[in-house]
């Protein structure tokens, strides 16, 4: 008897030590993934790991900032012996300051309507087209959201935006900021991203006898097996690594175990 | 200071040594007393006559010390690199003048300590890799047994897979009977140091 063929969605592969194991292969090619994590928990590392290992292998990257000026993103990335500045010199990973984006736009207000909203995803999508961006991230689609008053706007802005991507076979990591990475939290910080997004990635950290343990979760990831088990992360000069958590100490409430 | 302090290795256990191969997990049982013979005993055969080298995990001492100690007995130790558990937990303990040490907060960032090894055999040039675990009944101080049981059992199965020696020194007396029981069960090979003989 013929076994059953199976069909499998090309991957993009990561490149992240540990996490395209944990994804069986990587992420279903033109996802958009939601790196949701306290801060400190290692989100834009991973981001810009994500980048950096498609930029070795060719691809076309960009990285859109929002929380912090490209500058200095790039002088703490560059402590890391993964990431090389020749690939921003080189235009193999682009870094786009949204602060620019929006003076470009005319968008220096304090609240976006639903033109902003729409004239942000269009340069967006156009710059991704133009430069034929296979691996996108935006950090963060928290800080972006802002600006965005309305949850519907919010909800219309994100799906829109995925959706484009996707039809431009880009895989995004919009990373999001939460304040907590506990069993009961949100993903995310406005309640809709989660929905929207088509994997979710939770980082935070596990508290052990007064000690902070990065973690790393995949919590939903569309179109592929995945485990969905919590896996210590350490952020080292070759990138982050991984591996799965001690079972008897996953656990964030220890107080009944060590009597804190 | 400065001189070198005579040392006999306890040859039996190189030639138990040569028994053993890569991927193998040797517990060294050894008591209170005769700790850094044994140790050093496990430890010189292999780096000198099996050319290999790794890593040290030093959770019984400060890796200073221990690296002094083999300094004192004629033994450069430069090219081993410590993972060093406890100094973190001392103020200035991790200001020291050697370049081969890595700190890690505390013995109970158990995942910590796989992955700070993992990444230093990544970025390691040597043909052959131990990584030495001293010591089981110093993690017991802090960890729960049921918890430093299940990361022996990761631990063993990890450096396994690799092809990397795995060496896990241990006061038997100190050390949990749960915890005990699974090294006796993981482990292949056993060095037995750990017993007191009267004559």
């Amino acid at each position: 008897m013929q076994p059953t063929s199976v069909y499998t969605r090309d991957r993009c592969v990561t490149g992240i030590h540990g996490l395209d194991e944990i994804l069986r292969g990587g992420i279903p090619y033109g996802s958009t993934v939601l790196a949701a994590g306290t801060c400190g928990s290692g989100k834009t590392t991973l981001g810009m790991e994500f980048l950096v290992r498609g930029a070795l292998a060719g691809e076309a990257c960009a990285h859109f900032t929002a929380t912090e000026p490209s500058v200095k993103l790039l002088e703490n990335i560059r402590q890391y012996a993964f990431f090389d500045m020749n690939m921003v010199d080189t235009g193999l990973i682009n870094v786009f300051d949204m602060d620019v984006l929006y003076s470009w736009l005319g968008l220096e207000k304090a609240s976006f309507d639903l033109d902003d909203v729409h004239a942000l995803i269009k340069s967006i999508v156009d710059i991704v087209n133009t430069i034929g961006v296979t691996r996108l991230v935006i950090d963060s689609v928290t800080t972006l959201c802002y600006k965005i008053k309305s949850e519907q706007l919010i909800r219309d802005f994100l799906f829109t935006l995925g959706k484009k991507l996707a039809t431009l076979g880009c895989t995004t990591i919009l990373i999001s900021e939460i304040t907590s990475a506990t069993e009961n939290a949100h993903w995310s910080s406005f309640g809709v991203e989660e929905a929207i997004a088509d994997g979710i990635i939770v980082m935070g950290d596990s508290e052990r006898m007064g000690h902070l343990l990065r973690f790393l979760q995949v919590v939903k990831m569309r179109g592929t097996a995945h485990s969905r088990a919590k896996h210590a992360i350490e952020l080292t000069p070759l990138g982050v690594m991984l591996i799965p958590m001690l079972k008897w100490g996953a656990s964030n409430d220890n107080s009944s175990r060590w009597g804190a | 200071m400065g001189c070198l302090v005579m040392f006999e290795l306890d040859q039996r256990i190189a030639e138990q040594l040569t028994q053993v191969s890569l991927g193998s997990s040797v517990q060294v049982r050894m008591s209170s007393s005769n700790a850094f013979a044994v140790t050093a005993s496990t430890m010189i055969p292999l780096m000198q006559m099996f050319e290999m080298g790794g890593v040290y995990i030093s959770a019984s001492r400060g890796a200073v010390e221990i690296i002094q100690a083999f300094e004192a007995i004629g033994v450069d130790v430069s090219g081993i690199h410590f993972l060093d558990l406890v100094s973190s937990g001392v103020l200035g303990g991790t200001d020291v003048p050697y370049s081969n040490i890595t700190f890690v907060d505390s013995p109970i960032m158990l995942e910590s300590i796989m992955l700070r090894t993992l990444y230093t055999l990544r970025t390691v040039n040597n043909q052959r890799n131990f990584v030495f675990l001293d010591s089981v009944n110093a993690l017991a101080i802090y960890n729960d047994d049921r918890m430093l049981a299940e990361y022996l059992h990761t631990f063993i199965n990890t450096f396994r897979q690799r092809e990397v020696l795995s060496v896990i020194l241990n006061v038997p007396d100190q050390t949990p009977p749960l915890v005990l029981a699974n090294l006796d069960t993981y482990c292949t090979d056993l060095v037995d140091r750990g017993q007191v003989v009267l004559l």
